[in-house]
């Protein structure tokens, strides 16, 4: 019996269209998956080193040429260690609320525009489903910090649910003007309309919405100065103070691909993603054959040396302050954002 | 009514957290029970003792020379400043005044520590309020310090280098020059410490109007040191109970006005510039000079005072059986039991046992007992043939044995103490440190009692803390600056 | 009057940043400044002479000056050191350096100038016998980390009170002046 006597061809044809789809779908996957987490592993090392570098002092230098190796040290200490679940834990929870941690963080990746056509998911809500999604991964925070029973872990959780849900409001609006002058919730449409822009970059017209997106960026991933939630001198390690081996790991993994999230969207929509501004490109013409990865990835890492500089020099906020901040500076700020944005918009 | 039918309902209370003793934030081994209602402290208690050493009681067992190392492991941030409270206290109890190129190396190594300390407070305290660089910063001119104590004492944290009379030993050159680099570079170094967090508007924020204390209520706490200057009150026994070198240089006592936890950051702050004038003012009027008191009651002898008996390896020593009266005092004083004889008759000792240490040399009353140069292995006739009085001795001998004598006494029985009790404050880094000896006379103290700065701040915790949020209980803990060595002791 | 100025000076300081921009300015100064950490097993610190390490029995001419007189063990705070003697010899001299502070009162006790404090501060172990020192390995350490005339060096500067320090020896040190 031949294949081709029951299928007939013109579905077969649709069927290998399909599953080389799938398999270019699944390559992708793979790849931003294994650079994510190499991300994550280079991301601490960077962290280390740059503000080791800040401080005088040298950073991992031991395992490998300078250090080189040190992430993957890391990973292998803590996959042996130990897997401590207090006895008075909810276990069911515990065990799930660094997968919905890090599952939420990881989703995200697929919807970030990493060069021209190179996007797992092209869907026309993308910087909707970031945010959804980043809510979800708050459920895993606050089931973290309820499930250890642990005071500690349970403050932590509190503390960072209600400034991760506050400060997405602030981040959410100030993205707003970004979507007006775009008129575009896909990300890759985002950049493109910023490609064709006067400005070329929208942190030109959209300054003040840049800062309030940077600061509530920070806080958004709990990075100092806005890292209450895991405040070592007043919680100890926040909500996962009770978490230890690879459980430890998941939440680590998670902040730094929330990390990379961010500093995605913040290049993505501030930055002009994989283009260079046009006048740049005038002045400098051969930049044009540099792949766009490379500018963004430039973009991602300049600004999550930001994020380590800011962390090396300033002290920490308080939890009242930084809910002031969030709520009576930063989002009365964003929504002036929007408006002026939108009158200059229907102006012009 | 609502209301209160809701609390019925939702029974609310208290959320009880133990902040400590294993904390990062606590300063050592600080227990803070905390009750939060949300954010807010609501009442604060805290446990002290997880460091208790018993130093105190330590103290009384040990003569006032042995004790000195303990006062190391009080405060043991900044050891030297403690080391110079005990030497003060007990020299005044002893009525001996140290030289004065002793008392300004004291006044050196003791603004150093002070330097030191509020280094290692600043670290910290900045670490705790999340600003993480200046740590590091702090640490590496501490680190300056500490090097410049190893290279007087051979020890970088605990480091008994003053003594009762004086300090170990003199200061080499190149320490003083390490330590005029040190005070040239440090102002700019703490101008670097306030660009990072001094009119930093978070640090503001985290400081300004927190753990306020009025003046009348900080005396009344018992607060001392820069935690009592912060609010404004210039007590500084420095100034006040002038010892050492303080009565001859110049510094102010840098106050505050609010009282709150900024105010004593920045008294700190000025502290460390004003210890910077003082070690540079010290180290331009450093006198040539002894830098032990030359008080024979009270200190050890010099060494190469006893190196004529201490020094050859052939001496014997003889009992000369006409002079022996059998005290025994000699045959309980030999550690190799060597000497042997029935009470009120002489005593003869086998020289076979004996190790040539001179104990016994030391303890004889009757000028029986004496030494016989290059007389190891002869047999007792031919030593009895060679063996003199020991007052017709050579006089480099007969020195050599009166320091002997002395040194063996010092170190076994403890010097002779007049009898009485003292009280005797000293301005450490953290506030003041008293020490309390009641004196019976012996080599030890009777009673030794420390009047320690930590414990009384961390009583003043509750009243900085409550009604604050939790956040501003690790900046009290900081702005006291409590040594939980120092608090339990 | 208002100071306009002063109030201007505020405002630009609120919402420029501008200390926090200074701050950030420093740190990454100092990110291209030399680290001043050492990387321990490669690099270690100098260590400055008379450090008060790992003890060491002393020797001269290949026989230890120890006579076993006690005033070590009589004046040591934390009572480490034992002394066994028999047959005029010194027997036993054990110091049990994980009860030892490091005072160096031993060495300031000691009339024979016996005793010493080394520079070696790296001889941690896994058993406890093992930091129990006894004689035969504090008088192998004064070979070892007492050579030559170190170990004379040593007494001469670190025996102390010497004479010396009653009275006012030829260059004390002294301001040099500021060019130093």
């Amino acid at each position: 019996m031949n294949a081709a006597n029951i299928i007939d061809p013109a579905t077969l044809e649709g069927l290998a269209a399909f599953g080389i789809n799938v398999l270019i779908i699944i390559v992708k996957i793979a790849v931003v998956l294994a650079v994510g987490l190499l991300h994550v592993a280079y991301a601490t090392y960077f962290e280390r080193k740059v503000i080791g570098h800040m401080q005088v002092r040298l950073g991992p230098m031991r395992v490998g040429p300078h250090g080189l190796l040190q992430p993957f040290a890391d990973g292998l200490k803590l996959f042996f260690k130990e897997d401590i679940i207090p006895a008075q834990a909810d276990k069911a929870m515990f065990y799930l609320a660094p997968v919905i941690f890090m599952a939420s963080a990881m989703v995200n990746l697929s919807v970030i525009p990493y060069s021209e056509n190179f996007v797992i998911a092209d869907i026309n809500v993308g910087l909707l489903f970031i945010f959804a999604i980043a809510g979800i991964g708050v459920y895993g925070i606050f089931l973290a910090g309820w499930a250890s029973n642990s005071k500690y872990a349970f403050i932590g959780g509190l503390r960072s649910s209600a400034q991760v849900l506050s400060y997405e409001i602030a981040m959410g609006l100030s993205l707003v003007g970004v979507m007006i002058l775009a008129g575009s919730f896909n990300l890759s449409d985002i950049v493109r309309a910023q490609q064709q822009s006067v400005f070329g970059m929208y942190v030109i017209p959209q300054f003040v919405a840049f800062i309030v997106f940077t600061i509530s960026a920070v806080a958004e991933t709990n990075r100092t100065p806005f890292d209450l939630p895991e405040a070592e001198s007043e919680l100890v390690a926040g909500y996962f103070t009770e978490y230890s081996g690879f459980r430890f790991a998941l939440f680590f993994l998670g902040e730094y691909i929330a990390m990379f999230i961010i500093a995605s969207i913040s290049a993505v929509c501030f930055l002009g993603g994989w283009t260079l501004p046009w006048y740049v490109l005038k002045i400098l013409p051969f930049l044009e054959y540099v792949p766009g990865i490379v500018w963004y990835l430039i973009k991602v890492y300049a600004f999550i040396f930001f994020y380590y500089w800011i962390r090396a020099t300033v002290p920490r906020y308080r939890y009242d302050q930084l809910m002031k901040i969030g709520w009576k500076i930063l989002i009365p700020i964003a929504l002036a954002n929007i408006v002026v944005t939108g009158f200059v918009k229907l102006i012009l | 009514m609502i209301q209160k039918e809701a609390e019925r309902i939702f029974e609310t209370r208290e959320l009880n957290v133990n902040m400590g003793p294993q904390h990062p934030a606590t300063h050592g081994v600080l227990r803070l029970v905390l009750d939060i209602d949300g954010e807010t402290i609501v009442k604060v208690t805290p446990y002290v003792g997880y460091l208790h050493r018993g130093i105190e009681k330590l103290g009384e067992n040990l003569s006032y020379f042995q004790a000195l190392p303990l006062t190391d492991r009080m405060d043991y941030v900044s050891a030297m400043s403690n080391n110079i409270g005990y030497c003060v206290a007990v020299e005044k109890l002893f009525g001996i005044d140290p030289p004065m190129r002793a008392k300004f190396i004291r006044t050196i190594v003791g603004e150093m520590s002070r330097i030191a300390n509020h280094l290692l407070w600043l670290a910290t305290h900045a670490l705790d309020i999340g600003a993480m660089t200046v740590f590091l910063y702090c640490f590496r001119e501490r680190e300056w310090i500490l090097d410049l104590f190893e290279m007087i004492c051979g020890a970088r944290l605990t480091v008994t280098y003053p003594r009762v009379g004086g300090v170990r030993n003199d200061v080499p050159q190149a320490f003083l020059d390490s330590l005029w680099k040190f005070t040239e570079e440090f102002p700019s170094r703490i101008l670097e410490y306030e660009t990072l967090i001094d009119q930093n508007r978070i640090w503001l924020q985290r400081t300004v109007g927190i753990g306020v204390i009025s003046a009348e209520e900080a005396v009344n706490w018992g607060m001392t040191g820069p935690t009592l200057r912060g609010s404004g009150v210039p007590y500084d026994v420095r100034k006040h109970m002038p010892y050492d070198a303080y009565d001859q240089v110049e510094f102010d006592v840098p106050i505050g006005t609010a009282g709150d936890t900024y105010d004593r950051y920045r008294c700190r702050m000025l502290e460390m510039r004003q210890s910077n004038s003082i070690i540079r003012q010290c180290i331009e009027k450093l006198p040539p000079g002894p830098v032990m008191a030359d008080d024979p009651k009270f200190v050890l002898p010099p060494k190469d005072k006893m190196l004529p008996i201490t020094q050859p390896t052939d001496m014997a020593y003889f009992i000369i059986e006409k002079a022996c009266k059998g005290c025994g005092m000699c045959l309980r004083a030999c550690p190799a039991k060597a000497i042997s004889g029935e009470k009120k008759k002489a005593h003869k000792i086998d020289q076979s046992q004996c190790l040539q240490c001179s104990t016994c040399f030391t303890t004889c009353k009757f000028k029986a007992l004496t030494v016989v140069p290059g007389g190891k292995g002869l047999s007792d006739e031919k030593l009895a043939e060679l063996a003199v009085a020991p007052d017709k001795l050579p006089d480099d001998i007969k020195e050599a044995q009166q320091n002997l004598t002395r040194q063996f006494d010092f170190i076994k029985k403890g010097p002779k103490v007049p009898e009485g009790e003292i009280y005797v404050a000293t301005e450490v880094p953290k506030g003041e440190l008293g020490f309390y000896f009641v004196s019976d006379g012996s080599g030890k103290p009777y009673r030794m009692r420390v009047r320690a700065p930590s414990f009384v701040h961390a009583g003043c915790l509750p009243r900085l803390c409550v009604g604050h949020l939790v956040a501003d209980v690790i900046a009290a803990i900081g702005t006291i600056d409590i040594v939980l060595g120092e608090c339990d002791r | 009057m208002r100071d306009w100025n002063a109030i201007a000076k505020a405002i630009v300081k609120r919402f420029t940043f501008i200390e926090i921009l200074k701050g950030m300015a420093l740190t990454l100064r100092r990110m291209f400044s030399h680290a001043v950490t050492i990387q321990y097993p490669k690099e270690r610190r100098p260590i400055a002479p008379g450090f008060r390490g790992q003890h060491a029995l002393a020797k001269r001419q290949g026989e230890a000056k120890c006579v076993g007189c006690g005033l070590c063990a009589a004046i040591c705070p934390s009572q480490c050191i034992s002394i066994g003697r028999a047959k005029g010899k010194v027997t036993k001299y054990e110091i049990e350096v994980l009860r030892c502070i490091y005072c160096g009162f031993c060495v300031e006790a000691c009339p024979y100038g016996a005793i010493a404090l080394t520079e070696n501060y790296e001889y941690s172990a896994y058993r406890k016998e093992d930091l129990i020192l006894k004689r035969e390995r504090l008088l192998e350490s004064w070979d070892k980390y007492m050579p030559g005339t170190k170990g004379e060096e040593y007494f001469k500067k670190f025996w102390r009170p010497m004479s010396d320090d009653f009275g006012t020896p030829p260059g004390q040190a002294t301001f040099r002046g500021k060019q130093q």
